[in-house]
């Protein structure tokens, strides 16, 4: 009796600790997949942040070159045209481009209606209102557009 | 394993987060943002930031807030209010419920949500790098069983499991692990893009319930910023006469400048307004520039954050219960960055609220904290511990040398080697410390033992392994072992992480404000150490070198090794390190005159030419070199 209760007993105590085992187990099966999956990403990171470590940077400057270049439009002075198109070639050899919009048919991933205008033309932009760049593949600031609309629907 | 991912399905925004290494972490958009604006051109089939930009060109077939006609009937007062301010068409489908109808298709709000959903569960898997298919999401705590039955069903069209309707409020509290802490009784202040909620939460049975919830559906961050944009605006118009508002780009440019300074006036007094040529005036461009402080804006914005009050006063009447049995409160919505809107609330429960969460993210951080526990991944998770101070042992001069920095995650362990200060020392002693400060005598020690037996040698010979190894239940081991004859000694520690938070916080606070004082002091005894040892090498030298160098180099170097042994307890830094310098360059007069001496024996590194190392390595080589220059002597 004694002994066919202890039986019992260690059969219990080896299922626990099977139980036990696979739990751990799979604890450090999945401790092991996060830290390895968290250093693919870290790898992924480092490229990245090497890759448009300019990027802040350059996104903090446009304004400022939004406000050169209005007043450039105002004074159209030399002397000015030539210092942005200084600061145009650091951006440019950065790998910045402006994205080309004029003319173009709407294309929300690059670009942000402000204004509508009726027009003959469905969803064109007739107006770059603040221009738009890029950064390598990655568009860094969508440039701001005056879109045509031909007027369409019947509730208006 | 499969994740469940935790979703904060927003009216104005929504947010995802995941379990990772047993801790949330928000996945960030393929944008790079962290939340995605819940907007949705289902025509386009466009989602987030970019349907937002299209906005003013497709009003009608841009979906947005969308969540306020969620498993609503179209008869319903609120959708009727709705509708008299939302530009695209809401008509009334099957069974009377609210559907969109763009392009002449009708969309439920089950669908709309679904698109949003998608884009969150293909941000999730390019993130994760694996397939996601269960979901955790989030819904008002008024959300009736229609409305959440609705939110389900959103899950499910976009290809996810719901494996849970979570509430908000409920969401925001295990994101600060308050049912761990057991706070009977839970306020959370959520003030939104769009809409403010309170509610009351009860923890029962380790569930949160929540016990009454109120707020305004329509009161948020939009109309903060448009009192700041009306201010702006008022204030250009009596100065220019021109009305901005009545010109859509100077509009949009007022619009962002409006809330950049909102943001700004979170954590600063006086934000800068600049913007040149915001439009075109009779006699040329205007500029925009002005000054908003603080102050102001809370004197504009003062009667938005008084409306949250009443509902908040209703809410605690609903729950039967006073604000002094509130036992936290927890701060959820970008808008309670505002410290206005932080402090009426403090001052309202009196009491602190939780705010260390991003208030943007805090709902889909507790939804992937519920997502953990359905997995098993939270229930008993491996608390991995950090050691909360610097742990090291005392070498020569009375200096802490770290060997296990702070806020390292345990298990751990780490080995150093160290030599003996004296020549023939035959035992060390390891002195075990904790603490940030520079100095062995000012951090605290937790166990010493000497380990004797090391045989005879000069200083710097012997080499001594310390390692220092922490369990996973913060158990220290330091073990130190003589690698010349295998002798070895060790000491558990076991209290090595078992301060208190207060006496933790203590010592980091002490070691912040002694650090100047601090390091002046080690940089003392590390220049002391180095004249020590600089007297020693000399004294050597000259022994070794014998009569090989002439009376005059002798007696200069003896010179300098007296001067510099009588500043050697007393003397500042500087002089420390100018006599110092002193003795190395006659020193060199030895080496010169040992290889005149020796003829063109071989390019051998002249002994004391190199400041001398510490380490045992480095200078045990030195002398060999120096062993083989006598071998080769010729005697002249």
């Amino acid at each position: 009796m004694i002994f066919m209760l202890k039986k019992t007993d260690t059969n219990k105590e080896i299922a626990d600790l099977k139980n036990q085992i696979e739990d751990l187990t799979n604890k450090w099966k999945r401790a092991l997949a996060d830290y390895q999956n968290l250093e693919k990403r870290t790898v992924a990171r480092i490229t990245d942040s090497a890759k448009y470590s300019a990027e802040n940077i350059i996104i903090k400057l446009l304004p400022v070159l939004d406000t050169l270049e209005q007043a450039e439009k105002h004074i159209k002075d030399q002397g000015l045209a030539l210092a942005i198109s200084s600061f145009k070639d650091v951006l440019k050899s950065e790998g910045v481009e402006k994205v080309e919009v004029l003319g173009k048919k709407f294309e929300p991933r690059e670009m942000e209606a402000i204004e509508v205008q009726a027009s003959d033309k469905e969803d064109e932009v007739i107006e770059e209102l603040r221009p738009g760049y890029r950064l390598g593949e990655k568009v860094i600031r969508v440039a701001q557009v005056k879109v045509s609309k031909k007027i369409k629907y019947k509730e208006e | 394993m499969a994740k469940i991912i935790g979703i904060d399905l927003g009216t104005t925004n929504s947010c995802v987060a995941v379990m990772e290494g047993g801790s949330p972490k928000v996945i960030h958009s393929a944008e790079g943002r962290n939340v995605i604006p819940s907007v949705v051109d289902p025509i386009k089939r466009v989602v987030g930031d970019v349907a937002k930009r299209q906005i003013v060109i497709n009003p009608k077939s841009t979906i947005f807030s969308i969540k306020r006609l969620m498993g609503r009937k179209f008869n319903d007062k609120s959708v009727q209010q709705d509708m008299k301010w939302l530009p695209y068409t809401i008509k009334s489908g099957r069974d009377g419920m609210a559907v969109v109808e763009v392009g002449g298709k009708t969309f439920t709000p089950q669908e709309i949500s679904a698109m949003i959903l998608q884009k969150i569960k293909a941000d999730a898997e390019s993130y994760l790098g694996e397939k996601v298919s269960e979901a955790v999401i989030t819904v008002p705590a008024y959300f009736d069983d229609s409305q959440r039955q609705a939110t389900k069903q959103a899950g499910e069209i976009a290809g996810l499991e719901v494996k849970r309707i979570l509430n908000e409020p409920t969401a925001a509290a295990l994101a600060y692990g308050l049912d761990k802490k057991h706070a009977h009784t839970v306020a959370v202040y959520d003030l939104g893009g769009g809409t403010f909620d309170i509610s009351v939460l009860e923890l029962g049975e380790g569930v949160y319930e929540v016990k009454a919830t109120n707020g305004d559906t329509h009161l948020g961050g939009d109309d903060f910023d448009k009192v700041i944009l009306d201010h702006l605006a008022d204030e250009f118009k009596k100065e220019n006469g021109v009305d901005l508002r009545k010109d859509s780009q100077a509009l949009q440019r007022l619009r962002d400048a409006a809330e950049k300074a909102k943001i700004e006036l979170s954590t600063s007094l006086e934000a800068d307004i600049n913007l040149p040529f915001i439009t075109q005036g009779k006699e040329g461009p205007l500029h925009l520039v002005t000054k908003l402080s603080r102050s102001k804006l809370e004197s504009l914005v003062g009667d938005l954050i008084d409306k949250t009050i009443a509902p908040v006063e209703a809410c605690l009447k609903d729950a039967k219960i006073t604000k002094d049995k509130i036992d936290e409160i927890v701060m959820v919505g970008g808008m309670t960055r505002m410290p206005k809107v932080f402090e009426v609330v403090k001052n309202f429960f009196g009491k602190e609220p939780n705010r260390s969460v991003n208030p943007d993210e805090v709902v889909a951080i507790g939804a992937a904290v519920q997502a953990g526990v359905l997995t098993g991944e939270v229930k008993d998770v491996v608390l991995l511990d950090v050691t909360p101070l610097t742990l090291g042992v005392e070498t020569l001069g009375g200096v802490s040398t770290p060997l296990i920095t702070r806020n390292t995650t345990v298990p751990t362990s780490k080995s150093e080697v160290f030599s003996t200060a004296a020549d023939n020392q035959t035992s060390v002693e390891i002195n075990v410390l904790q603490g940030e400060r520079p100095m062995a005598a000012d951090n605290k020690s937790l166990g010493r033992f000497i380990l004797s037996g090391i045989p005879p040698a000069p200083r710097g010979v012997p080499q001594v392994e310390v390692m220092f190894d922490i369990d996973a239940n913060g158990i220290l081991n330091v073990h130190a072992k003589d690698k010349a004859t295998g002798k070895s000694q060790s000491i558990r520690i076991t209290s090595s992480t078992g301060l208190s938070k207060d006496e933790i916080e203590k010592m980091t606070k002490e070691a912040e404000a002694h650090a100047s004082e601090d390091t002046e002091k080690k940089d003392k005894i590390e220049a002391r150490n180095k004249a020590d040892n600089m007297i020693y090498v000399a004294e050597k030298s000259l022994k070794d070198a014998g009569d090989k160098v002439s009376a005059d180099v002798k007696k200069e170097v003896e010179e300098k090794v007296k001067a510099l042994k009588d500043v050697l307890e007393t003397g500042s830094k500087e002089d420390l390190e100018t006599k110092t310098s002193d003795l190395s360059n006659s020193l060199q007069k030895i080496g010169q005159a040992m290889y005149q001496g020796q003829g063109q024996q071989g390019p051998n590194t002249p002994p004391g030419q190199e400041p001398p190392k510490e380490e045992g390595n480095g200078e045990k080589k030195k002398k060999d070199d120096k062993k083989e220059a006598v071998e080769g002597e010729v005697v002249s």
